[in-house]
Parts: structure tokens; sequence; C-alpha cells
């Protein structure tokens, strides 16, 4: 506590030290005759929560919701260079403190324990300090890389289809607000490419992950953006932490796979740049096929430790049980029942095989990118019918397991709009980026028995999502408006501005605004009453 | 005898068309300095006062003349670009030593160039060098601009900064940026052009880019691939550090502002895409002081300066052309070429808004660098683009690492991109 009061302070000076003299310093520092490149940033990150719910009232004392001091740092040192071989070491690491917990106590005592040291800071494992770290060997034609890496695989913005390689910590923000390559987490893996002279600059990559594994890291309970503690029971008798979300989180965790390589992970990649002539004009085509082998990065329950799917069964060693028993202590202000040591949850393989492209189109004059994945064998819990048991998905009892394809595939239109008489205002260059974007996702065989799917048990669902953004004041300003409707009508927005005034100094503030007609509807459709305005201040040099 | 009368016959057609040859070949003069004879004595008498000199807002009004009106503005209106003066330096007019390649791409191919109906040089790629020497037209001009390749190739480092002058902020930017013409080349093998199987979609020009600052745009590369064929639209790649994606640009991007700065993709290294887009018409020539052998050092400006200090200014015989866009729309009414009488570079020019007032001036300050062969070529090592209307500026030096050298292809292949970015 102390340490992280006097990190906070550090940050903070170090914040406004730059704000009041930001043009002291030159971006990025090269040293060891240019052989080694520091850059790096500070940032504070806050969120005021503007639609706070009666209910989660009586868990905070304020109004905010996040409040993260985050300084990142980038190294790459070129170690060897010699004709056409090339030996780079880069490294990125990142290290944050969350401050909302020290300064509300009320939403302090709503996180358990074990899960707000997690939260605060870079400590869900133990390299989670280091973003990425690898070795980068480069001869002739082939690219070797060594290391935790981030991957990027997806074309479309937003929403990730064949994108799979590294899960997503959405603890904090959500895709949009935190850039991508701090939201992904990364992997130890060996990564190669190679660049072939054949039709199509066809380049083959291949990706070996050797037992490393992340779980996707959800909102935590208590937290901001998690969910309150539920069952809340009497009044008085309301346990401030360990509802039937923290138990579920907690036995998630500890059923992470051992890192083996039995657990490994495999991907493959070919991409290419093919030229075609239609209807008179030419597509430049840059396209990809890819095959991924990977866990998913949720969980399902074990057979073994799954028990009777029934209210009655309150058999701590068994999942059914294990919940039932900590709903009913909740409810009636008892101890929490102890995680067993056997694990609930097993983390399983799936395939998928995937392809993106992009291309101008110059009838539209407009840039396309598409990308579909088919996923075979995914992984899902089951649960009873809508008619035995009407509750929404996370809510219901898990009877089994099963597999199911599925099918997503995303699109997007990026088309340039000139507005003549803003380019000769204000310094702006008057063209609105405007990204209009479609995505679909469909789940094979029989849905009726899957406890989560998309909605009430819809075989498939479809997202539209709007961004539009501009420049003014020669870049110095950025305003943005994202939105993301569901056909099952939830959805968010994002206004945003964001202001470049000098070489260091970063503002941004903006208003996120979460919208469901059933918030029980999906994950995201949960967060409907997470309005908030945001200000992000930061040091980048 | 029947022998003799052919061989009269062929002696006399091969005299004639040597004669006809000669005829057109006394048409195409080729280097063609600024100044020659009289000229060039009244100019170096001229020198004789001003060569060394410093011109001040003090003694400006004695060389306004040889000012233009957009120089002169900032000169006599320092605080427009936040400076409390404004100065440059006169020095002496000196000839450019063209590279071989170009005067011997000229001299052949130039008396036989022409122009089709669409504007549109005939046989465009295979026909290097100045097109029209002694042009006629402002689109002879404007294909003559269009001839000159810098060498070829050429690889440098720009470090410039966006200057707003009135609240004295200032973002920095630096690139790595190389520069290949696949056709048209006349100094560097293959001349004059790649082979179909080193270029088989018709690439005309490719250029690519790194980014190292601002700190947010590390390692963000740029590819930018203009084709042959003047129908097809450039195509523009953009890797971002901070996305690890490759993403495709649309091409009617190309009014958009590159990085914040005054300039727009269309206004690089003075206009950046096929000639066919615009009208140009020919309005005179203009003795302007400019700066030809530029030693970037010397250049100087304080921060909040959005115009730089120390240009070396020499006085050159520019061919003006009016230059409209075809587009209505275009984010210009119009531009005023100003080309250099030798090499055919644009030295300066300048763009009206759409209401029709002076917008802004893009100055190119040149040097001539070692390039193929041990010749030299001129190339710009530094510039600067003003904005008049809202006291903004954009300068910058180029560091050339090297003209007129053989880069690697694969350099201007999307996946280079994405190769040693992190």
């Amino acid at each position: 506590m102390k340490t992280n009061t006097i990190i906070r302070i550090i940050v903070f000076l170090v914040v406004a030290g730059y704000a009041i003299l930001p043009e002291t310093c030159s971006a990025k520092v090269m040293l060891f005759d240019d052989k080694l490149r520091l850059k790096g940033s500070l940032y504070q990150f806050m969120m005021y929560r503007t639609d706070l719910k009666r209910e989660e009232k009586q868990y905070r004392n304020t109004n905010w919701g996040l409040m993260r001091s985050k300084a990142t740092l980038e190294m790459l040192y070129k170690a060897y260079e010699s004709g056409n071989t090339l030996l780079n070491f880069f490294g990125f690491f990142h290290y944050w403190h969350e401050s909302v917990p020290d300064l509300d106590n009320e939403y302090r005592r709503s996180i358990a324990s074990w899960a707000r040291k997690k939260y605060q800071g870079p400590f869900f494992d133990e390299d989670d300090w280091i973003n990425e770290l690898y070795i980068d060997f480069y001869h002739d034609k082939w690219n070797l890389r060594l290391g935790k890496q981030i991957v990027f695989w997806s074309e479309v913005e937003m929403v990730r289809t064949i994108d799979r390689i590294n899960p997503l910590d959405l603890r904090y923000t959500t895709p949009g607000i935190d850039p991508w390559d701090e939201i992904k987490l990364g992997l130890w893996m060996f990564r190669g490419f190679y660049n072939s002279d054949l039709p199509g600059q066809l380049v083959f990559e291949w990706i070996w992950i050797p037992g490393d594994f992340e779980q996707v890291r959800t909102p935590i309970e208590g937290t901001s953006m998690g969910t309150i503690p539920q069952p809340q029971g009497p009044e008085r008798l309301r346990p401030r932490t360990g509802g039937q979300s923290d138990a579920v989180y907690r036995s998630f965790y500890r059923a992470k796979p051992a890192f083996t390589l039995r657990n490994s992970s495999w991907a493959f990649r070919i991409r290419g740049n093919s030229e075609l002539k239609l209807f008179g004009d030419y597509y430049l085509v840059d396209w990809t096929v890819s095959y991924y082998h990977g866990m998913n990065s949720t969980p399902v329950a074990r057979n073994k430790t799954l028990g009777r799917p029934s209210t009655n069964n309150f058999d701590t060693s068994t999942l059914n049980g294990y919940l039932n028993r900590n709903a009913l202590t909740r409810v009636f202000g008892l101890p929490q029942p102890g995680l067993p040591y056997d694990s609930f949850w097993r983390y399983k393989f799936f395939d998928a095989i995937g392809a993106s492209f992009q291309t101008y189109v110059p009838l539209i004059g407009a840039v396309t990118r598409g990308e579909m994945s088919y996923e075979i064998g995914l992984p899902v819990n089951k649960a009873f019918p809508l008619h035995v048991d009407p509750n929404p998905g996370s809510q219901k009892a898990i009877t089994g397991t099963s597999e199911r394809d599925q099918i997503n595939i995303g699109f997007t239109f990026d088309k340039p709009l000139l507005w003549n008489w803003l380019s000769q205002h204000w310094g702006a260059s008057g063209v609105f980026d405007c990204t209009f974007g479609w995505y679909g996702q469909w789940r094979l065989g029989n849905v009726t028995r899957v406890r989560k799917t998309f909605g009430y048990y819809d075989r498939h669902q479809s997202n539209f999502t709007l961004t539009v953004r501009t420049r003014l004041r020669h870049n110095e300003l950025w305003p943005t408006v994202r939105f993301l409707y569901n056909t099952r009508n939830w959805g968010y927005g994002v206004w945003a501005l964001r202001y470049t005034p000098g070489k260091h100094m970063r503002y941004e503030v903006g208003f996120l605004w979460f919208y469901a007609k059933d918030p029980t509807d999906s994950s995201e459709a949960f967060a409907e009453n997470k309005d908030s305005i945001y200000l992000r201040i930061g040091y980048e040099w | 005898m029947k022998r003799r009368s052919v061989r009269t016959t062929v002696g006399c057609f091969v005299i004639s068309m040597l004669l006809l040859g000669s005829g057109f070949a006394a048409d195409i003069t080729f280097p063609t300095p600024s100044y020659e004879g009289e000229k060039l004595k009244k100019v170096r008498e001229w020198e004789k006062t001003w060569a060394g000199k410093k011109i001040t807002i003090e003694n400006i009004d004695q060389v306004k003349d040889f000012l233009h009106e957009g120089v002169y503005k900032a000169m006599t209106n320092p605080t427009i670009f936040g400076a409390e003066a404004l100065w440059c330096e006169v020095v002496p007019y000196k000839q450019y030593s063209l590279s071989k390649g170009m005067i011997e791409a000229t001299l052949k191919h130039a008396p036989t160039n022409k122009i089709d109906a669409e504007g549109m040089l005939v046989g465009y790629g295979d026909v290097p060098g100045i097109h029209f020497p002694q042009p006629a037209t402002g689109l002879e001009m404007a294909w003559n601009f269009d001839g000159n390749t810098r060498g070829d190739s050429h690889h440098e480092i720009q470090r410039g900064s966006v200057v707003d002058c009135r609240t004295r902020f200032e973002r920095e930017a630096e690139q790595y940026r190389w520069e290949l013409y696949w056709i048209n080349r006349y100094d560097v093998p293959p001349i004059p052009r790649f082979t179909k199987k080193q270029n088989p979609r018709g690439i005309a020009r490719s250029f690519f880019q790194r980014h190292a600052a601002p700190a947010d745009f590390v390692d963000t590369t740029m590819l930018e691939i203009k084709y042959q064929d003047i129908h097809r639209e450039e195509d523009l790649w953009v890797y971002t550090a901070m996305f690890r994606r490759i993403r495709r640009y649309a091409n009617n991007q190309r009014t958009d502002q590159i990085d914040g700065t005054d300039m727009i993709y269309d206004d690089q290294d003075g206009w950046y895409t096929h000639l066919i887009h615009n009208t140009y018409k020919y309005i005179g020539r203009a003795d302007l002081l400019v700066a030809r052998h530029q030693d970037s050092s010397k250049l100087q400006r304080i921060t909040g300066q959005g115009f730089w200090d120390g240009v070396q200014r020499e006085r050159v015989n520019h061919w003006v052309v009016e230059v409209k866009n075809k587009d209505p729309n275009y984010v210009y009414s119009k531009q005023l070429w100003y080309l250099d009488p030798e090499s055919w570079q644009m030295n300066f020019k300048v763009m009206y808004d759409r209401q029709g007032r002076l917008w802004k001036m893009y100055e190119l300050f040149y040097t001539e660098f070692p390039s193929y062969g041990g010749q030299t070529t001129p190339i710009f090592n530094s510039e600067h683009i003003v904005d008049f209307l809202r006291s903004h500026g954009s300068c910058s030096k180029r560091e050339v690492k090297a003209v007129g050298i053989e880069i690697p292809l694969k350099q201007f292949r999307t996946q280079a991109l994405k190769e040693k970015s992190y």
C-alpha cells in the first residue's frame, strides 16, 4: 500500500512536470551508437461513472470507475547486423496501478482480496509486467522470432474473427479505448516467416506456442466493469465479496492448464498479394489463409466434477453443488464454502480455419476488408432447453459439455468523405474517415441445449459498426465517434476527442454510452449501465 | 548505270535524312542554362552588389523584384510565422551539372517526343530524360517536371517539425525514406526500365517510408505505388505499429494532410501523382531568388517559427505554369508551379484556396549530391511549406544518404512494411 502510494505520487509528479514543460525533452532515446532505442509513456486514465444504479451505489462511495496510472517502456537493441543477417532484441514492458480501490473503501470491500491484488497491478501472472520480449532474427528470406509476443492477424476493427492467438484483458476497458497491443496478453512462442519469391509474393508464417496459456480476463466481480457481488441476500447480512461471478472466476483461474508441451498450440498462415483485373479496373488484393489449433481461452465444465444440475445439489465437490451452496450461503449470510482442490473446469482445444482480404475498390472509392473463420469443435457448456429452464444463460445449471462448429464473418468498408468547406478551415483536412462494418456469427448444429449462445438460443447474431473520425488543427485535435449495434438491440457508442498539442503530451476525453434492451442477453449487453466519462492524460517519449 | 543510279538515290536519301535529322536536332538544345550570354553578364553584375549579402526587413525592398510575393509577405510580416525577423542570404547563380544519363536520354528522345490527345506522353516509360527541353505549352513543361527522376532512386532521412506559430507548439517527425523509379530511368541500370519479369505490375515509382518520430508513430511504415497506367490510381498501404496491421488506404485520401503537416499527399515533391489530373497553362518566365545550392546546416529557426532563416537564394529564370485540378471540388483552386529551366525540378509552388486567396507556399531547397557513376544530381535537402491564412508552417531537413543507388525491389513489397517493425 505504501509502495503503491509512492508509485502513484511519482507517476503524478512526472506527468504533471511534463505537462508544465512539454517541449523540454526529445521523443525516444537512442543509446550506444544508435544500437539501443528506448521509448515509453506515462498515462493516467480515469473513468467517471454517470449512470450508477441504486443497487450498485451501495458498493461505492464515489462514482470513479477507474483511475489507472500506467507506465510503458519499449526497448529495441540491434545486437548484430551484417549483410542480410540481423539480430535484434525487442522488449515491451508495462506497469500499472489502479487506484480506485485505494480511494474508495466501499469499492475496495466489494472486490475479493485475491482478485483485488491481481486487478490493481500487473500481478495476474508473474510475467504480466512483460508485454513482449523476444529475439528477432533475420537471415535472407527467413525471419524467426522467439519469446513472448503479441500476434495481430485481423483485418477488420472492433470485432475479432481469425485473430485468436492472444487472449484479451477486458478487466479495465473495452476494445477501442485502450490500444490493442496493451489489451492483448502476450504468449511465449516460436514464430517464423519465410518470404518467398513465388507469384503473389507469398509469405509463410508459422507459430508454435509450447504450452503457454492465458485465460481471457473478463471484468472482475465488484469492479467497475464487472458485476456487483450476487446473489445479495438480506441487506444487513449481505456479504461484500465472493458472489457467483467471483466463485466462477476463481475456479477458472485454478483450472489453468500446466505449461507443458502437451498443451501446445499451433498456427499457420500464408499471406499473399495478388492482382486481378475486373470490369476494366485493377484490384490489388492482400489476402491470407490461416489455420489455428489451440485452447479456447474460456473453459467448459469437467464432466467428472459437474454434479447433478439440480437446485437440491449442495455437494461442494461438484460444480453445480458448489455454486448452489455458494448462492445459499450468501442469501443466508453464512460463510462462503471453500473451493475444492479438484478442478471444476477444463480448457479444451479447438481448430479454426480462416481467411481474410483487403482491397481498394475504385468503383466506390472505398477500401473493403473481410475476414472469415470456421471454428471446428468449439467447446460449449450444455444446459436445459428454454422451456425447462427459462433463466438467462449465465444463470442456468450446467448439464454437460459438447462441441459446436461456428462461423464468424466480418466485413468493413472504409470510405473517406471530403467536406470541402472544412478543408479550408481550422487547419482541417476536411477528410472524414468513415468505416462501416458488419459482423455475423453462426453456430452450427442444435443450439437449444447450448448454455450460452447468442441471446436466447439464437443460432446467429449480427453486429453493425460505424466509426467516423477526422482531424482538426493539423492533427492536434482528433474527434472520433464509434458505434456498435447488435440486432438483439444492445450496443455501445463512444464520443472521443484527442488533443496532441506538442511532442509529448497527449490528452483524450470521451464519453462511453452502453445500452441494452435486455442486459442478460449477452456478456456485452450486461455493460448496459456502465456509461462513463473518461479522461486520459499521457506523456509519450 | 543502273547500279550508279541506285547508289545515287540511296545517297540522296541518306543525305536528306541526315539533313532532316540535323534539322530536328537543331531544335533541341540541352542542357538549358538559366542564363547565358548577355543575360548571364547582367546577373553577374547584379551579384557583385548582392552575392553574400543578408536580406532582412531593412533591405528587402531592394530585391523585391526577385522575390515571390509569398516570400516577400513572410519576410515583411515575420510574426505570421512566429519570428521577430526573418532573413535569407543571396548566393551566386551556379549552373547545374546534370548527369550524363539525363543529357544523353534527353538528346536521344526529345526530338521525337509527342503528346497525344489525352495529354499523355507517347511512349511514356520508354522515353527517359527531359521530354521537351524547349517547351511551348504548360503541359509540355509539366511533362518535363515529370521526367526528372532525381537520380532514379534515393534514400534520405527527413526530420521536421509541424509548427503552430501562434501557440508555438511543435510536433516533430522523423522518417526514413526510399524512392525508386521503375521506368523512364536514365542514370542507373537497367535503363530505361525494369524488365517485365521484374516489374509485372507496371510500377512507375515506388516509395517506402519508416517513421522514427513522434513517439506514437515510431515504426509506422508506408508504401506507395504509382503505376505506369495513368488511369490506374496509386496504391497506398500503411502499417500502424500501434495496431500492428497493414492497412490499405483509399486513393481519394490524397488531399488529406500528411501527419498534420501543411502538405497534402499530392504536394509531395511538388506533385506526386499522374499529370492527367490537372490542366496546365504556361503563364511566363519569372526571375526569382530560390535555393538551389543550400547548405542545410545553415538553416535555422527558433521554437515556434514555421519558416526557415538562412535560406541561400540564387537567381533563376523559372518557367511558371498555372495548374488547375480537373476536379472542381479540389482543395486548391489553383497552383502556380515554378519550374527550374535546367533540371525541371520544382523550386517552389504556391497554392490558392477555393476563394482564390494565397493559402500556402511550398519551397524546396536543393543541393547537388553525388550520385551514380561519380556524377551529381540536384536533390532537395530541406523545405518548408507554410500556411499564410492560419500562421502555420512545416519545416524539415532531409539528410540525403544516397542518390542513384540500387535498392532491392523487395523493399517495395507489402511484407516489407512489417519487417523490422515493432
